[in-house]
Parts: structure tokens; C-alpha cells; sequence
């Protein structure tokens, strides 16, 4: 058992290792192995988003309820989601036809929640855990009736809305959005590795917050710092990729379950599986039916069942 | 003697409070004392404890660490010499003591670095002076109060403090776990801790603190060895019951008796 604990990264990476091959030999039509020729061009960004996406949700995840204390805390539970969403219809409602200025007024709208989550959550100059929770769940009721009210006066046919916000990675690469994918990577990993370098702290700050600091650890600094940090990172996938669910809810979990609950496995960890998990949950989204379905779909049903076995035995 | 812990003129009201808790408060505490808080509920004891360890910050006074101004350690830097045992422990995870007593390193560790054989050395003679390493591998909230409070006990003197701060860390624990608990203290007392031991119960610290102070409502009423300040007329004064008091029978040292 300890052996097996130990090599945990090693299990996890075959997984993520077997779910690539398998994005890139199942398609629509089932396998093929002659499939293996459009990859390239097509499956190879759904890939690499398909790992961005669930490696860094998941990775939030845990982190979030490391800092919050509280298990059912999910990537958006700080609210950059919904602003993603509002910034998605609101491109959307312009009528413009690249996705590049949609990805843009997504991530800004995302970067103004994180403003006005933090601006809203400071009560007498300092940043609390229930500030932050409550500054975000209002945040995204907000956000959620403007997103409504501009989905009612677009012209679009609502299923292209719906699939941007519920969660995709069908996202064609143009010469112009590119660029803005490699920027993309590139921030979300060294924020991820930021995070990361966390990892002590967040194990100390499950304990009282004067007992953490008697320990050496700030929780006041340390949450503004990685309330904003997160925030930034879930902007850029929900910018890119819609709002996928369940992913950075469940992931953390089984990890804390096989790995226990210590950060530094924690951590690494769930980015691997959560990478995996959502490519699995891909190939199930663009195989099962006639039309490829939103992937929040998906991670839905499998999820929901899963966090009703977490909540009926583990909680 | 110097002086390890000294709160000169303080004085210190809370921002939600119109009234003044401690005016011009001064107090010291010497290296290699087991000093005594005692008070009624809301006389400051928790509140001075939070002042010493910098958590609040008097509005006038200082605070000085081993004859250094508190505000010239940073919070890694009081946590080598602060040690902080609370009464009550929340843990919102599964870690296993082994986990919970190796945080106690954390003052010593950089941010990516992994602990060392010498920080593990640390774990596990905390863990053997407060009799807790049988308990190593076992998740920290499956495990008694007492024992648990034994295993923070742990983790305080991981950080190889200088002063060992308790705020009423034995209220909760069974005599049994009192009396080891309290047996603890002494022998770390001996091996030259300083301690500072806050509580609500009066027999307990006047038989294991070398010097008490009583507390009420932010005034120092007396601060002198627990046979000067275990006295029915001070009890008195400042708990309003007049207590019984008997000498305990091994020691000698006054013991209080409740008058019902």
C-alpha cells in the first residue's frame, strides 16, 4: 500500500498518458486508426487545452479548499466564472465572428470580477475566508442575471452560447488566437507552480488562524495572495473553454482519498488526474452522441453521483 | 535573570470598544520562569496573549522579546522563539499527528524546501518528551483531546522556542491527561523553557507556576508566588466568592476549595 502511495504520480501520468492516445484515436466515427492523421491539426490543440483546462481546475481546486477549509468549495465559488460567462455572451451579443475578441472580453470581464470580488469581500481593510465566499456567491448571481439579460436581446441561436459557457475545448486555432494560447500556457503554468509553492502553508492553515500564524504562517497575506493568483488562473480556462463543473469539485477529493491531505502530493496530483479525467470526459463528449454535447455534461453525471457518495460516507 | 518576554506602559483598547482594557500596563517575565495567568472570564488574559505574540498591537507601550521590540520579528522569525499551545484545536483535514508536528518546522524551512534529517531528528524527540509517538501515524482528529492536545503540545516544541506560551490548553482534559499534561510542563520548565501558562484553574497553577499574575478587567491585581496570591481575601476581591482554602497535602501550596 505504501509503495503504491508512493508511485502515485507514476499511476497518474500513465492515465494522463493513456487518455492523450485515446483523445487522439477516438473520434466521432469511433476508432480508426487512420483517424491518426488529422490529429495534428485538430486534435492536438483540443489535447493540450483539454490538459490546460483540467490540470489547472483541478489544481485550484484543491488549492481553494486548502485555503478556504471547506470541501465544497469549487473553482468558482469565487465568482471569475460568471464574469467569464457575462464577458463570453456579452463579445457574443456584438456579433463579432472571431474568437479571438470574444477570448478578450471574456478574460476581461473575468479580471474585473476579481476586482470587484475583492473590492466587495475588504471589510474594514482586511480580506476574511466568509468575505471572499459570500463576495463571490453574490458576485456570481449578478453576473449569472446579466449573462440571462444579454442571451434575451442576442439575435444568436442560443445553443452556440450554451456552448461556449457550458464548457468546450473545440476551440480552432487561427494565426491570430494563437498567440494568445501560448500566452495563455505560459502564464498558467508559472502561476500554477506560485501556487504550488504553497503548499506547506495551505497544509498549516487547516488548523485555527492564530495557531497557523504562531507557526510562521500569515493567513491574511497568504489569502489575498492566492485569492488572486486562483482567480487569474481560472480566468484564463474559463476564458478559453467555458465553465466546465464538477472537474476542480471532485478531482481534490479522490485525490485527499488515495493520497491524503497533504499539499505537496495534493497538489501535483490533481492537476495530473484532472487532466486525465477531462480528457476522458471529452472523448465521451464528441463520441456518444450524434453531436458533439457540452462537456459540462458529461462531468455532470458522472460527477453528481460521485459527490453523493462523498457527502453520504466521507463528509 | 533577563528578562524573556517584558510589556512596558502598554495600554490597549479593542476597535469595537469604548472602554480601556489595559492602561499603562507593564509586566516582565524572566528567562526560565513558569509564570501564572490567572483572572475571571474577560478580565484580558486571552487578549494579553495575543498582544505578547503580536497578533493585536498596543495603541501606546512596547512589547519587547528578549529585550528586542516585537515589531522587528517577522512572523517566521517569533515562531523560532514563541511556541503557542491553544485551548482548542481544529483540524480541517485528515493529517496524521507525524504531519501536524512537523509544521513546527515550518519557521525553519524554505518554501520549496523539504524537511531535513535534523527537522525529522526535531519531530521525533517532541514527539517522545510528550509521550505522543506511538500516536505518530494516527489522523490527528481520531484521537483523544488529551492526546491531542499532547501532540500540539508536540508541534510548539518542534519550533525550538524559547517561550512556551499556553492559553488554558489543559481546560478540556480529563485529570488524567492533567496531570501528564501538567508533568510535561514541569519537566520542560526544568530543562530551562520559559513558560507562560494562562488558566482557569487556580489549584492546578498554583501548583505547578513559580509566579502568578491575577488579572482583573485589565488590571494587574497582584503578581507575586502562588502562596501570596491564593489568599481568600483576594479571591475574594477580585472572583466575588469567598473561597475555602487547605494546604495541599504533599507540597504545602494553598489550594482552593469552593464554598457551596
Amino acid at each position: 500500500m505504501q509503495k503504491t502511495l508512493r508511485l502515485g504520480w507514476l499511476w497518474l501520468t500513465l492515465l494522463l498518458i493513456i487518455a492523450i492516445v485515446s483523445s487522439f484515436v477516438f473520434g466521432p466515427t469511433g476508432f480508426k486508426i487512420t483517424a491518426l492523421a488529422i490529429p495534428l491539426t485538430i486534435r492536438l490543440p483540443r489535447v493540450l487545452l483539454g490538459i490546460f483546462a483540467g490540470g489547472v481546475l483541478s489544481l485550484v481546486g484543491a488549492v481553494l479548499q486548502g485555503l478556504l477549509q471547506n470541501p465544497l468549495v469549487d473553482p468558482y465559488t469565487l465568482g471569475v466564472a460568471s464574469g467569464a460567462a457575462f464577458g463570453t455572451s456579452i463579445g457574443l451579443l456584438f456579433g463579432t465572428k472571431t474568437t479571438s475578441l470574444v477570448l478578450i472580453f471574456s478574460f476581461l470581464f473575468a479580471l474585473l470580477t476579481i476586482i470587484l470580488v475583492y473590492s466587495v469581500s475588504r471589510i474594514k481593510g482586511r480580506i476574511t475566508k466568509t468575505g471572499l465566499v459570500l463576495a463571490g456567491v453574490i458576485t456570481s448571481f449578478l453576473f449569472s442575471s446579466l449573462t440571462m439579460l444579454a442571451m434575451v436581446f442576442s439575435r444568436k441561436p442560443l445553443t452556440q452560447t450554451i456552448y461556449l459557457l457550458m464548457g468546450h475545448l473545440g476551440i480552432i486555432f487561427t494565426p491570430a488566437n494563437l498567440i494568445l494560447f501560448i500566452i495563455a500556457g505560459i502564464l498558467a503554468c508559472a502561476l500554477s507552480i506560485y501556487l504550488f509553492s504553497y503548499w506547506r502553508s495551505l497544509d498549516i492553515l487547516a488548523t485555527n488562524e492564530e495557531a497557523a500564524a504562531s507557526l510562521g504562517v500569515d493567513a491574511r497575506k497568504i489569502t489575498q495572495e492566492i485569492f488572486i493568483i486562483s482567480s487569474l488562473l481560472v480566468a484564463l480556462v474559463v476564458s478559453l473553454c467555458g465553465s466546465i463543473s464538477f472537474v476542480g469539485l471532485i478531482v481534490p477529493h479522490i485525490i485527499r482519498l488515495v493520497f491524503g491531505p497533504n499539499h505537496r502530493r495534493l497538489i501535483p496530483y490533481s492537476f495530473l488526474l484532472g487532466a486525465g479525467l477531462l480528457l476522458l470526459a471529452d472523448i465521451i463528449a464528441r463520441t456518444i452522441a450524434p453531436i458533439e454535447l457540452p462537456l459540462s455534461i458529461i462531468t455532470a453525471l458522472f460527477g453528481v453521483p460521485f459527490f453523493i457518495y462523498l457527502l453520504k460516507t466521507r463528509l | 535573570m533577563n528578562s524573556a518576554l517584558e510589556l512596558k506602559d502598554i495600554s490597549f483598547t479593542y476597535a469595537s470598544s469604548e472602554t480601556m482594557l489595559f492602561k499603562e500596563f507593564s509586566l516582565e517575565v524572566k528567562v526560565g520562569e513558569f509564570f501564572g495567568i490567572i483572572g475571571p472570564n474577560g478580565s484580558g488574559k486571552t487578549t494579553l496573549l495575543k498582544l505578547m505574540q503580536g497578533f493585536l498591537k498596543p495603541q501606546k507601550g512596547s512589547i519587547f522579546i528578549f529585550s528586542q521590540a516585537i515589531d522587528k520579528f517577522n512572523r517566521r522569525e517569533l515562531a523560532k522563539i514563541i511556541g503557542y499551545v491553544p485551548q482548542e484545536n481544529f483540524f480541517a483535514f485528515e493529517y496524521t499527528v507525524f504531519d501536524v508536528v512537523l509544521w513546527g518546522r515550518n519557521p525553519y524551512l524554505g518554501r520549496l524546501e523539504n524537511p531535513k534529517k535534523d527537522d525529522l531528528t526535531k519531530v521525533m524527540e517532541a514527539l517522545t518528551i510528550t509521550d505522543t509517538i506511538a500516536l505518530k501515524d494516527k489522523s490527528i482528529n481520531q484521537i483523544s483531546a488529551g492526546e491531542r492536545q499532547r501532540v500540539v503540545l508536540a508541534r510548539a516544541l518542534a519550533q525550538q522556542p524559547k517561550i512556551l506560551l499556553l492559553d488554558e490548553a489543559t481546560t478540556h482534559l480529563d485529570i488524567t491527561h492533567q496531570v501528564e499534561f501538567a508533568r510535561i510542563l514541569k519537566k520542560l520548565n526544568n530543562l530551562g523553557l520559559t513558560i507562560i501558562f494562562l488558566s482557569h484553574d487556580l489549584n492546578l497553577a498554583g501548583l505547578i507556576c513559580s509566579r502568578m499574575l491575577l488579572l482583573d478587567n485589565g488590571k494587574p491585581v497582584a503578581c507575586d508566588r502562588p502562596e501570596i496570591i491564593l489568599r481568600s481575601e483576594l479571591i475574594e476581591k477580585v472572583y466575588r466568592v469567598k473561597p475555602y482554602l487547605q494546604n495541599h497535602p504533599a507540597s504545602g501550596l494553598p489550594q482552593i476549595i469552593l464554598p457551596l
